[in-house]
């Protein structure tokens, strides 16, 4: 027992990350219906900006994040002012768009701070907590507050803001809310920049506890896509419960499977996507004939 | 097509002459440019012919590799015996990685595949048996008799022939009728379903033709470089695929060829510069998908166009194809009268909304039913569910005395239902005719073998199908459009089209929706005449119309629906005088006075 709930509580920070790195996703899709397969590399670009501002120029840690988060939300509205041409025409084509920018934005990490990685010391150097004989790192415990405020202020964002709603409205009909008033194109580059900006707050968050390096993005971004289509593509808490959900496979999976683990979690989330393609909360689209 | 002939005959005189031009290390290049070129044709065959996102073609690739490499060194069977066990290997995990392609498409299809590719790459890099992060050394040379295949030389003409054979394999399939179901599906896989083509089997036969292709390469790569190591199946590697098809045009085989010779060079002349040729290829695939969706392979078509436009090229100005008449059915006796679709108390409900409620109707054989009623009132879910896309809540659909309620749309279509879709759905990027030869088509994909075994007997399949679609290409006045895509002819002409592809399956049952819709007083007269001489042939026809002329002076029965129900069902003149339709239509007097009552009531 002891050991299960120390296991849980290992993938719930990584989970908490599984999850912003999904809300990410799971925002793009939802306005434009598109999925942004280069949000992974730009989680890693945010990881490298905040750490880059973290280690050389002795910035606060919370200062770094903000203005890594300033960074990769100027990638995200590039990303989408060039594939504006492709929004609702061809889904498959962005995709392959996305992959293309996946791929530059890796080679120019490479370029920028080398193959190989550098790790980040944690910003909270205090011992762990002893709660109940569990063992918590306190970083933990600030990135699962992090991502809990980020998840808030986004469904704020989206249900009491003007603009977060002209957004909703445009994920439900983009030509009705062209039809009311409302820039589809500006309100994409929104969701793309805010997006983004999630996934450099993972970025920023996921550098103590991983080590960072140029290929880090393909690993989070796949697992944070799982997530996000786990808890029902294109919803708020879905993509929270997914990255948990993915977070504490992970950690099972690495205490009981070793080298194996990735190899597992991908088995179980295949078999689990093929049982419910709609996810936990995902809503079933109808074919229109 | 002598130019295309001579053309195929100088490229093959080049690759045949092409080793004596090049050293040691440039023959190494060439022969895993060949490699790449033959994944590059199963990605395209996968991804551009059939539709379905594979991220994990070079993963088929390496387990191909390490079959054959953990076959010859750990078991000590011979090379060619590893290899053929190889295939096998790599043909049952392709199918795998294709089962979540039955039930998800697009990007849940590319996560899926890339995560099952991931998975794969993770078990080689720790299991013991695959040498974990070193690899495998000392796979065995390919023996043939009498050429040394240790020399890279004899190497690169063994990969020609494959290759050659692999390219007209590929090009084979997607000429006759298995890759023309397959663009169908990619078109719309909803409307091939309602043309009878088996969707879900075509998908797994589209993985299947991938793994075979990743299979022959990857069997060849351990043969070549006789090591194998996990990070030449890297997603990276991956990636640099999928830009090559990308780049090359996904959508033509040949194309894909040029794509992943054109990246490999490229990569070769920045060998010294990975990351900036990394740089390169990114940008050119975001350039290709922003401004030149098809690829190489569509620059021509794009490079006349543009000509045509500036006015250096003159357009073909003769006079627009006209379309002919329609030439009537022989018409059959009218078969006795029994109950050809009985739909008994079906309901359907979208969550909350009852598209559908305890709906009961029967259509006789050879009758012409119109059904009306005023928009979202559940005309076309009917037909949905009586075509199989929708399944109902509740209630059963029968056709004849066969319940036909969970059956799948091609099962429905095989068993005599055609129908036509309110919105036109013709397969945008086949021509007119191709739209009708996937209708036509008949054979089931279990039928493929035959591309294997017996290719003469596909090739005269469809040279009958051809001529089959010239005839029904004629009857309908559609031949001077044959060669068209669907999306230039005019409206009326497309729904015409589409009439015609429904036809060519030979239904029992017709289903219209909104046949009318768009066309003009002298196209709606030609409707009704098609209309009477399919019914004339001995086809039952329902159709949903709001073109009430139409419906009155065609049908011989008119079933009525409002808010998911049936209100009313008879002659066209029953049912113009049946009050509830009047209602319906027109909104009831005494009903709308009812209405500032009950505010008055509730504010008190």
């Amino acid at each position: 027992m002891q050991v299960f709930l120390q296991t849980f509580i290992g993938g719930m920070s990584l989970g908490a990350i599984y999850a912003l790195v999904a809300l990410g996703f799971s925002l793009v899709f939802r306005t434009m219906g598109l999925v942004n397969f280069s949000h992974g590399n730009v989680v890693m670009i945010g990881a490298y900006l905040a750490s880059t501002f973290y280690l050389s120029t002795k910035l606060p840690f919370a200062l770094a994040m903000a203005l890594a988060i300033g960074g990769t939300g100027l990638i995200g509205v590039i990303i989408e002012r060039v594939l504006r041409p492709l929004e609702n025409k061809d889904f498959d084509l962005m995709l392959i768009g996305t992959i293309g920018f996946g791929i530059v934005l890796e080679a120019v990490a490479i370029i920028i701070w080398g193959a190989t990685g550098n790790a980040v010391p944690n910003p909270v150097p205090t011992g762990p907590l002893e709660v109940l004989g569990l063992r918590i790192r306190t970083y933990d415990l600030v990135v699962l507050a992090i991502a809990a405020a980020a998840a808030v202020l986004l469904v704020f964002f989206l249900q009491s803001t003007k603009r977060g709603a002209a957004m909703q409205a445009v994920a439900m009909d983009h030509e009705a809310a062209t039809a009311v008033g409302i820039h589809v194109g500006r309100s994409n580059a929104i969701a793309f920049m805010l997006g983004a900006g999630l996934a450099a707050l993972a970025g920023g968050l996921v550098g103590p506890l991983l080590y960072v390096n140029p290929t880090m993005g393909g690993a989070l971004g796949i697992k944070g896509f799982a997530a996000a289509i786990l808890g029902g593509f294109g919803s708020i808490p879905g993509a929270i419960v997914g990255g948990f959900a993915i977070g504490v496979l992970d950690a099972f999976t690495a205490g009981h499977f070793q080298g194996y683990s990735e190899l597992v979690t991908f088995l179980v989330f295949t078999v689990i996507i093929m049982i419910r393609p709609t996810g936990i909360f995902g809503e079933r689209t109808v074919n229109r004939a | 097509m002598k130019l295309r002939v001579a053309g195929i005959g100088v490229l093959a005189v080049l690759a045949w002459l092409l080793p004596y031009q090049l050293d040691s290390y440039l023959i190494h290049v060439a022969n895993v440019v060949i490699l790449f070129a033959i994944l590059a044709i199963g990605l395209g065959l996968v991804m551009g012919i059939a539709g379905q996102i594979n991220l994990a073609q070079v993963a088929l690739f390496g387990v191909a590799s390490y079959a054959t490499a953990i076959l010859t060194t750990r078991a000590g069977f011979g090379f060619w015996t590893a290899a053929a066990l190889a295939m096998l290997i790599v043909a049952a995990i392709g199918l795998l990685i294709g089962t979540p392609a039955l039930r998800m498409q697009s990007h849940y299809l590319g996560i899926v595949t890339l995560g099952l590719a991931l998975a794969l790459t993770n078990w080689v890099t720790n299991a013991h048996i695959a040498g974990g992060a070193e690899g495998i050394t000392g796979i065995p040379a390919p023996t043939l008799p009498g050429i040394d295949l240790r020399n890279d030389y004899f190497f690169y003409y063994l990969e020609l022939v494959v290759f050659a054979l692999a390219l007209a394999f590929g090009l084979f399939v997607v000429r006759t009728p298995l890759g023309r179901k397959m663009r169908a599906m990619r078109d719309d896989s909803l409307a091939a379903g309602a043309v009878g083509v088996e969707v879900p089997q075509l998908r797994m036969t589209a993985f299947f033709l991938a793994s075979l292709y990743g299979g022959v390469a990857g069997v060849l790569y351990a043969g070549l470089i006789r090591y194998v190591a996990p990070e030449t199946f890297s997603i990276a590697n991956m990636f640099l695929l999928l830009a090559m098809v990308i780049i090359g045009g996904r959508q033509s085989l040949v194309g894909c060829v040029v794509g992943a010779v054109a990246l490999s060079l490229l990569r070769e002349v920045l060998v010294d510069y990975p990351t900036y040729a990394q740089v390169a290829y990114g940008t050119i695939v975001v350039l290709t998908v922003v401004f030149a969706p098809t690829g190489l392979a569509g620059l021509p078509v794009r490079a006349r166009g543009l000509l045509q436009r500036l006015g250096w090229l003159r357009r073909d100005t003769g006079a627009p194809p006209k379309l002919g008449d329609f030439r009537p059915y022989d018409a059959v006796e009218r078969p006795a009268e029994q109950v050809i679709l009985r739909i008994d108390d079906v309901s359907m409900h979208f969550r909350g909304l009852k598209a559908l409620q305890e709906v009961t109707m029967e259509i006789s054989t050879g009758e012409i039913r119109g059904i009306v009623g005023p928009n979202g009132s559940g005309k076309t879910t009917l037909f949905n569910v009586v075509s199989g896309l929708y399944r109902p809540t509740s209630g059963r659909v029968w056709l004849g005395e066969q319940d036909m309620t969970a059956a799948r749309p091609h099962t429905l279509a095989r068993a005599g239902i055609a129908r036509t879709f309110q919105n036109l759905r013709l397969f945008p990027l086949l021509t007119v005719r191709e739209n009708l030869l996937v209708a036509l088509d008949q054979t089931s994909v279990l039928g493929s073998w035959r591309y294997a075994l017996w290719q003469p007997g596909v090739w005269r399949q469809d040279r009958a199908l051809r001529r089959q679609a010239d005839e029904l290409l004629d009857r309908f006045g559609l031949t001077a459009f044959a060669d068209a895509a669907p999306g230039e002819l005019p409206y009326g002409t497309q729904r015409r089209v589409e009439i015609a592809r429904a036809m060519a399956r030979s239904p029992r049952l017709l289903l219209l929706d909104e046949p009318a819709a768009g066309l003009n007083g002298e196209e709606v007269r030609q409707l009704s005449e098609i209309v009477r001489s399919i019914r004339a042939a001995g086809v039952t026809v329902v159709l949903i119309e709001h073109n009430m002329g139409l419906v009155m002076s065609l049908c011989e029965r008119v079933t009525v629906f409002a808010s998911g129900r049936v209100i009313a069902d008879g002659t066209p003149a029953e049912v113009a005088r049946a009050p509830q339709v009047v209602e319906a239509y027109l909104g009831d007097s005494a009903m709308s006075s009812d209405v500032p009552v009950a505010t008055a009531t509730e504010a008190a």
